[in-house]
């Protein structure tokens, strides 16, 4: 294998930059990283999983209307081994926890899903314990019913108040894989694309408001991305990539992160396998809280015509990651400071920079919840990879709406 | 993997498992790419797998297990926890049992779809390849992105009923995009034979897209007469068959619903599957050992059938389908460019990017235009123009196809047209 690697690494030379390969300095590790973990889910009974799930589904099913459920857990051990040349030597073991269920509701014209998760951390089997998955069941029943003769989305401007639920895809699409430098360098151009956020505006384009201050953090506790070391040896981090609504730094690995005049990696490089090669991916990414006390029951009351989104829903962004479209998992009317009823069918349309322009309060950190995303795609050969983007509740102030299959 | 090889390690399997019902399935690929940036080979990999799936089942209660280490102890072990889960799930009511051994007589022909040059074609020649076919792209000052991929594949199956199954695929591959200051092009061929492959007809394909496509001018959205290369049809139909299952169809859950049998877009829309067609192979068996079909799915329009599984067919007194062994959308014989020339004001586009479904209830889905998009005026290429975003609902759109093109080869298991479409839906502008 060694042997094939080699002539692998002979035929690539034959257009290699005049350079050559450029990795940054790091230093030597030799270390152990696990998650911590109270209870393994893989010592968990198949009859205890099986009771929950099963218990799940007969309260979605319960609620009339809902006519399909599904429940489902997925726990992923990992353990790694990483040795390089340096002399560094890492391991790693990590375990990822989630469940979710899914309620279908379907009447003669149309059929709406709604779904709950005890969304994926890095944990053990507490954290499906912890979570009130039976009684939540319930809950996205009777809204997957809801929407089923809910009114559509309006056609407009509106203040949209997206729930952290939400604001994770969001901000995967359009600020955590628009920061990663291979991209912006054109690595991915032939597949994922590149992105508008280009080394020449860093430290000047304006992203977004001043309220948006991005961090990534590798070494956030429950984490997907949290696992001591990344895939070029790098420790762990946290950084700025946007402060005060300026871009300021990228997501980087060793390859690469000379382009922007930096001496050591972000420590951003994962592969998904054993049998895949490390490329830049997005860590932990999150929007930092806001600094004056805000609950969401605040800002809705602040709020005179918008809508209120949870969940993740259909989304598209181009290649370069100005222009997307978003949907969600179940929406509700705001009027004159009041939450009212669902709506149907709500998708919003912003160039990147506009619609984090447009963002004028963010919750305070109360409010400021983890979500994880395991099925990020990237690469070529595709990969998938896992990270946890948080946030807290925040408001996009006249943002497009409608229905836009219309 | 050889048969040889794959069948003995079946029948080791088997012979491990005590359950009522017994169902292993194996699977490997080799994979090999080389990728390039910037006219730059950045990136080279080879990677190899082979597992092994066994379901087993107890009356009506099954479990499945799976592992990629092939010694006696893993072997046993997968078995084992396999028939464990079995035990402590609760009947499933959609249970069948294992396809019978006499469904084999019921394959097809399929043409020969391993090439062993392809299989075992050398990083070198991929490398050279590119290199070759990036000079005149470098030489213009453009850049050169993508990757050229080769490799195999194999499935094998077998059950307790006595149903042994084995196939294998070789794969050949090259998509680029060429980049100017201000606008890209973009290239495919997929083939199962590297033979068949021209890198450097694809980059200059690529190239020649991205001439014409540098500095964009901008364009209001709206409703605009469109024609779709064969890759951007590709793309549209990319969730067609999401509406097609026949359970979820049935119980309401899927456009589809009550449609079997009706007209569902133009007269001169077909669709079908055919893994004895030649120009595209497909596999003569499902994933479950059903034979592999031909079938119309959508003819002149008309839905002519849903996919049906063994539980649902049996459920619904039907014959089951399986899935579509590939896609084969009928066409006509018009070129590009005499779709072209019936437009009088419109926008050719190269290819989508990013579709995904809003409403699957309405069938309806947005995406992205790229690499290349021109305003076409009186019959001709006017110019490029900023890339769009638009929303359709599928159907609708397949209602709206005026004039076909000759069926390509745009992935290894498709034959897709160009398309004029007319009242085609931009909702809004990029940037770029």
């Amino acid at each position: 294998m060694a042997a094939q690697a080699v002539e692998i690494a002979k035929a690539g030379s034959l257009a290699k930059a005049p350079e050559g390969i450029r990795w940054a300095a790091e230093s030597v590790y030799k270390d152990v990283f696990r998650t911590p973990v109270e209870k393994d889910p893989f010592e968990v009974s198949l009859e205890q999983k099986l009771d929950l799930l099963l218990a799940a589904n007969a309260e979605a099913l319960r609620v009339r209307g809902v006519k399909k459920s599904h429940a489902s857990m997925r726990f992923a051990g990992e353990h790694r081994f990483l040795a390089n040349s340096e002399g560094t030597q890492v391991e790693s073991e990590t375990t990822m926890s989630t469940a979710q269920v899914r309620a279908t509701a379907v009447d003669t014209r149309t059929a709406k899903t709604r779904y709950f998760s005890a969304y994926p951390k890095n944990i053990g089997y507490e954290h499906i314990e912890a979570t009130p998955l039976v009684a939540e069941a319930t809950r996205v029943g009777e809204e997957a019913v809801a929407q089923l003769s809910a009114r559509p989305c309006p056609v407009g401007k509106k203040d949209l108040i997206l729930h952290p639920s939400h604001l994770v895809l969001t901000m995967h699409e359009s600020i955590g894989h628009a920061t990663e430098l291979d991209r912006v360098l054109g690595m991915e151009e032939s597949l994922a694309g590149s992105s508008f956020a280009t080394v020449d505006q860093l430290g000047a384009l304006k992203y977004g408001s001043e309220l948006m201050n991005v961090v990534c953090d590798n070494t956030m506790p429950f984490g997907l991305g949290s696992r001591g070391y990344d895939d070029d040896g790098v420790a762990a981090q946290r950084w700025h990539v946007i402060r005060d609504g300026i871009l300021v730094d990228y997501q980087t690995g060793r390859e690469v992160c000379h382009a922007i005049g930096a001496e050591r990696s972000r420590g951003s490089c994962r592969a998904d396998s054993w049998g895949s090669i490390p490329i830049v991916r997005q860590s932990n990414l999150g929007l930092e809280p806001g600094a004056e006390p805000l609950s969401p029951e605040e800002l809705i009351a602040d709020t005179k015509d918008g809508i209120y989104i949870e969940g993740i829903g259909s989304f598209s962004i181009d290649q370069k990651r100005y222009n997307f479209q978003f949907g969600g998992d179940c929406f509700w009317e705001i009027k004159n400071g009041k939450k009212g009823a669902i709506l149907r069918d709500v998708t919003y349309q912003a160039i990147t920079p506009e619609f984090w322009g447009a963002m004028d309060a963010i919750c305070d950190e109360r409010f400021w919840t983890p979500y994880g995303v395991l099925n990020c795609g990237k690469g070529d050969p595709g990969q998938v990879a896992r990270m946890t983007h948080g946030s807290a509740p925040a408001r996009f102030r006249q943002i497009n709406v409608g229905d836009a299959s219309k | 993997m050889n048969e040889s090889a794959a069948k003995e390690a079946i029948e080791k399997v088997l012979n491990l498992a005590r359950a009522d019902d017994v169902f292993v399935r194996m699977g490997g690929s080799a994979f090999h790419s080389t990728r390039v940036a910037d006219n730059l080979i950045t990136q080279n990999v080879a990677r190899c797998n082979v597992s092994v799936r066994v379901d087993c089942a107890f009356g009506r209660q099954h479990g499945s297990a799976i592992t990629n280490v092939f010694d006696d102890a893993a072997l046993q072990a997968v078995v084992r926890r396999a028939a464990a889960i079995a035990r402590v799930s609760p009947p499933d009511p959609e249970y069948m049992p294992p396809v019978p051994s006499e469904e084999a007589a019921r394959y097809p022909e399929v043409a020969r779809s391993y090439d062993e040059q392809t299989a075992c074609c050398a990083p070198r020649w991929r490398a050279e390849q590119i290199v070759e076919a990036t000079k005149p792209v470098e030489a213009k000052g453009f850049r050169l992105s993508g990757a050229y991929a080769t490799g195999s594949g194999f499935t094998a199956l077998g059950n307790s009923a006595g149903l042994r199954a084995y196939h294998r695929s070789t794969h050949a591959e090259m998509h680029c995009s060429v980049l100017g200051a201000n606008g890209s092009g973009w290239a495919r061929q997929a083939s199962n034979d590297v033979a068949a492959l021209d890198a450097s007809a694809i980059a200059g394909q690529a190239l020649t897209i991205a001439e014409a496509a540098q500095c964009p001018a901008d364009l209001e959205p709206g409703r605009y007469t469109v024609v779709l290369r064969p890759a951007a049809v590709f793309g549209l139909l990319g969730y067609l068959w999401s509406a097609f299952d026949a359970k979820a169809t049935d119980e309401g859950r899927t456009f589809l619903r009550g449609k079997l049998g009706t007209r569902v877009c133009g007269r001169n829309i077909s669709i079908g599957s055919d893994p004895s067609d030649k120009r595209s192979p497909g596999r003569p068996f499902q994933s479950d050992g059903l034979a592999s079909q031909k079938l119309a799915w959508i003819r002149e329009g008309v839905l002519e059938n849903l996919i049906y599984s063994r539980y649902w067919a049996a459920r619904k007194k039907r014959a089951a389908t399986g899935r579509p062994a590939n896609t084969l959308v009928a066409g006509g014989d018009s070129t590009v460019e005499s779709l072209i020339r019936g437009v009088d004001r419109g926008i050719l586009v190269t290819r989508f990017w990013y579709i995904r479904a809003v409403d699957p209830m309405r069938a309806s889905i947005t995406g992205m235009t790229r690499d290349g998009l021109f305003l076409i005026e009186r019959g001709q290429v006017a110019g490029p123009i900023r890339h769009m975003r638009f929303n359709e609902r599928l159907f609708d759109l397949l209602g709206r196809v005026e004039q076909l093109g000759v069926p390509e080869r745009v992935s290894l298991s498709a034959m897709v047209p160009a398309m004029r479409v007319r009242e085609f839906n931009f909702t809004s502008a990029t940037r770029f």
